[in-house]
């Protein structure tokens, strides 16, 4: 446990244990997620979830900022901001929210993604109202300081040094696949952030995008767990309620264009040992019956052993220990808003090149878009998404739950889209996913990055075992 | 010091008077353990089956007494290749049925090499429990070790060695290791090149033989399942044969009091790795204040040295300590990955934290919110399968006595100011530790000369 706390603290990777994993699936008949939903006049939306399971309660406070449209000379602003929503309010100075959340027996946590920027708490029930409170005084009330601007341009700094700039294949390809796949800045910028543009952020910024992004009218809040509901809305009520709305600017437009020929692009890893290789497709619209034959897509393609490519590049070809990816890779399925890719990436050796490994998965997919998938291998991925979903339910003391209810909240005003996922993915006959496969699955619609190691020993490397 | 200086207070420009105080917490709900039900079989396996929770899911797993311990010098990373070849297959089942059966369950067949104890288990819907037994028994005791899958599987290891000792963190900890396990399995974290290739497929079947049986395996289902699913444990497990004992032999750790610099050119930052051997296992008098020392010290995020280097100094982002139980012995280790300039400054500000809480005891409120922390994330700990099943092995493999996690809280908020000052001078000498840095020699030699402190 206090394994993941450290890495839970302000890090977006951190998804990697809680978050990305949690593939958001379908609820089977027999497990339905109780949900209320309202909005303040203000315009905060909340969503409540009553699980009496433990004597917990996740409080989870979502703003609709992500990274993807942080100001175009300030890469990385959206995410040194969430840093800097740790570092004090009015009525709690830097630390004390803090001490107030550990000091009573809980945790917290925040990230930055691509359409959103979170914070939230697991706490014993009984700390409910002061959570509340806190996430009120800093939503109302951030008190922004030289000194500490300048402590977390210096965390922030690290941050980036330790999961980037000082690892082998950092921010491969989770960072830098957006970049070399998509057209539209919003879609392709470096949302870490350059080092010189988090250095030279200043106090004026983060006041203005304060007032700009967190706002009531730009929030959801998510409660799930140990708690009496008509006690919650009246907390809500009195810690929220007062805080003014702002005047959101509108939305820029994120879209990507059509891709019509496949890209491919290659760089030096100078610290990796081995060659890596990523391979993306633009994803269907979120949400379209195309976006749900995806999500079966990526389950039969790359999730599980039982997967295709798993079995063709691992188990039958000994190209790779393993085949990684999703859709999403900063969060799930569903927790994002805009333009998506669906990623495989695997790592190998040098004896084998990057076009072999292609000229193996190559048929695997194109099979899928010549002819249906068998029933077999469609139930299996249903199975296994029915059984990630309870899991991204439980995941993390309840987390799991509070971010889809506050994705669905905050992207589509409707957090009880939850209990529709399972029915959605049922509707998927194995024509729509070859005809999805067909259209999102086409090499034209793919970006092929290669990651050669620079850190490989020079002598020429063995021919290892490979059949 | 700089530390002196410290920008604490200034986040808001209000004074404590005008703050308005948070609302007052409400009333601690009760928690209880979840119940379990434990027995043992006729050929010595132990089964725990406990249930829990509101929705549907069931982890099954078995904890075999087998690992990086039972390794001998020309062994490192035999129980692993063993382990990775047991996912290939069984008597009856090749290795894709076994991965379409898990799939078709809701899960995935999990094999996790370990140092004291190794796990093979899966997550899966609860109504298919006992399916999920049967998967995991026939995995345990009928691996095929298939000739046809050995040279993929060792070339997979070789890859993972490589790609892990291109990072600094395996760098640090490998050497780290080695410094405090001298002769003994723990210090031989990766194997040699050469070494992997040598090993054949009747030594890891004699490995195998010599290593997993019912005896040494511990299984544990925990989650929403049938009660039924017992009879699925007997039927699947009872024919077990009794296999080797347990077989243990702890080492006699080091405490270096030395400065290993591995050199890691033009790096960033300096992988810090900075700890000893403790004396104290799970269960003795000074555990709990040792861990309650720990999470004080360095061990949550409002420790005190990752508020000095990261929250006022802005020197890392991750910076961790903690203690590390083994069989019969642990070790304490501070770890932070720190901004190369800065590498001797962050050692300096580590250890200004240790000698300050060794020569005063904290204050009450401050060890409150440590006991308060401990409190709450032992009720987060023990309310998921997972979690669940990772302290009872623990109380397992260490020999505990059943109130070990029925005492806990209450233990943990009996430590006193004092102790905590007697812990950190007792096992925390700064002389004595090993400190290993990876960075870039070149830059961070110099500053590293006054450590470690005499």
């Amino acid at each position: 446990m206090s394994h993941l706390m450290r890495l839970a603290v302000r890090l977006w990777a951190a998804c990697a244990l809680f978050v990305c994993s949690a593939a958001a699936q379908p609820a089977p008949a027999g497990f339905t997620v109780p949900i209320a939903y309202y909005k303040l006049p203000n315009g905060l939306k909340v969503a409540l979830s009553r699980d009496t399971t433990a004597p917990l309660v996740v409080v989870a406070v979502y703003y609709k900022i992500g990274f993807r449209i942080e100001p175009r000379d300030r890469t990385g602003f959206a995410h040194l901001f969430e840093h800097l929503m740790f570092q004090g309010s009015k009525n709690l100075p830097k630390g004390e929210f803090d001490k107030l959340i550990e000091g009573n027996g809980g945790i917290n946590n925040g990230s930055t993604r691509f359409d959103f920027t979170n914070y939230f708490e697991v706490v014993p029930s009984h700390v409910l109202e002061p959570m509340l409170w806190g996430e009120a005084d800093r939503m109302k009330n951030l008190a922004l300081t030289a000194e500490n601007l300048k402590n977390q341009q210096g965390v922030v700094g690290n941050e980036v040094k330790v999961n980037v700039l000082n690892q082998p294949y950092g921010g491969f390809p989770w960072l830098d696949m957006p970049q070399y796949a998509n057209k539209n800045w919003f879609n392709s910028h470096n949302f870490y952030g350059d080092l010189k543009d988090i250095e030279a952020a200043t106090l004026a910024d983060a006041q203005s995008f304060a007032r700009t992004y967190y706002a009531p009218n730009n929030a959801a809040l998510a409660l799930v767990g140990d708690f009496d509901e008509a006690q919650a809305k009246r907390w809500i009520e009195k810690y929220f309620a007062s805080i003014p709305s702002s005047k959101l600017p509108p939305q820029p437009d994120l879209t990507e264009p059509r891709q019509e020929a496949e890209q491919r692009f290659s760089r030096t890893d100078k610290l990796a040992r081995k060659p890596a290789l990523g391979v993306a497709y633009q994803m269907p619209p979120r949400l379209t019956p195309e976006h749900y034959a995806m999500v079966l897509l990526d389950q039969i393609l790359i999730q599980g052993d039982d997967s295709l490519l798993t079995r063709e590049l691992v188990k039958k070809r000994g190209y790779t220990n393993a085949v990684e990816g999703g859709i999403n890779l900063l969060g799930n399925q569903f927790d994002y808003n805009g333009p998506m890719l669906f990623i495989f990436n695997l790592v190998h050796d040098a004896n084998v090149l990057p076009d072999q490994i292609l000229a193996a998965a190559d048929p695997i997919i194109s099979g899928l878009a010549e002819k249906p998938v068998t029933k077999e291998s469609l139930d299996r991925a249903l199975v296994k998404l029915r059984s990630q979903f309870y899991q991204s339910l439980t995941q993390f003391g309840g987390f799991g739950r509070a971010d889809l209810m506050a994705s669905f909240a905050l992207f589509d005003g409707n957090p009880a889209l939850i209990n529709s996922l399972e029915d959605n993915l049922r509707k998927v006959t194995p024509e729509l996913i070859q005809k999805t496969a067909k259209e999102y699955l086409r090499r034209s619609n793919r970006t092929v990055l290669v990651v050669e190691a620079g850190g490989a020993p020079k002598a020429p490397a063995s021919a290892g075992g490979v059949k | 010091m700089r530390f002196l200086a410290v920008v604490g207070m200034l986040a808001a420009s209000l004074s404590a008077q005008e703050r308005e105080t948070p609302p007052p917490l409400g009333t601690p709900k009760p928690f209880a353990l979840p119940a379990g039900e434990t027995f043992t079989l006729k050929n010595g396996m132990k089964v725990t089956m406990a249930e829990y929770g509101a929705i549907p899911l069931v982890s099954i797993q078995a904890s075999v007494a087998f690992g990086k311990a039972n390794e001998s010098a020309d062994q490192v990373w035999l129980s692993t290749m063993t382990l990775q070849l047991m996912r290939e297959g069984t008597q009856s089942k090749n290795a894709a049925q076994v991965a379409n059966e898990a799939a078709r369950l809701g899960g995935q067949l999990q094999v996790v090499p370990g140092a004291d104890q190794s796990t093979v288990g899966i997550d899966i819907l609860g109504d298919f429990a006992a399916d999920g037994v049967k998967l995991v028994a026939d995995v345990l005791q009928h691996p095929r070790f298939p000739e046809s899958e050995l040279e993929r599987v060792r070339n997979d290891l070789l890859r993972q060695v490589a790609v892990q000792l291109a990072t600094p963190r395996a760098q640090a900890t490998q050497a780290f290791a080695a410094r405090l396990f001298p002769e003994h399995p723990y210090g031989r974290m990766f194997p040699a090149e050469s070494q992997l290739k040598g090993y054949s497929l009747a030594g890891i079947r004699k490995f195998y033989g010599e290593n997993v049986g019912a005896q040494r395996t511990h299984l544990y289902v925990v989650g929403r399942f049938d009660p039924g699913v017992r009879k699925a444990i007997e039927a699947a497990f009872e024919g077990w044969p009794a296999g080797p004992p347990v077989k243990r032999s702890p080492p006699t750790p080091v405490a270096t009091g030395q400065l290993v610099l591995l050199d890691r050119p033009d790096a960033v930052q300096s992988t810090l790795y900075i700890g000893l051997p403790i004396g104290v296992k799970p269960g003795d008098p000074d555990y709990l204040p040792m861990q309650v020392t720990n999470t004080l010290l360095g061990g949550s995020f409002t420790s005190r040295i990752t508020n000095n280097i990261r929250e006022q100094k802005g020197y890392t982002y991750s910076p961790f300590s903690a203690v590390t139980n083994r069989y019969r012995t642990a070790y304490w280790v501070e770890s932070a990955d720190v901004t190369t300039k800065v590498t001797g400054d962050s050692i300096h500000e580590i250890l200004y934290e240790i000698d300050r809480l060794r020569k005063e005891p904290p204050d009450a409120r401050e060890l409150k919110g440590v006991q308060n922390f401990m409190g709450g994330i032992f009720v987060f700990r023990n309310t998921s399968n997972q979690g669940i099943i990772s302290q009872l092995s623990f109380v397992d493999l260490h020999g505990l006595k059943d109130d070990f996690l029925r005492t806990y809280v209450q233990k943990v908020n009996a430590v006193t100011r004092q102790d905590v000052q007697r812990i950190t001078e007792t096992y925390l000498n700064p002389a004595r530790m090993t400190y290993v840095v990876v960075g870039d020699k070149s830059k961070i030699e110099e500053s590293l000369k006054p450590y470690p402190p005499k």
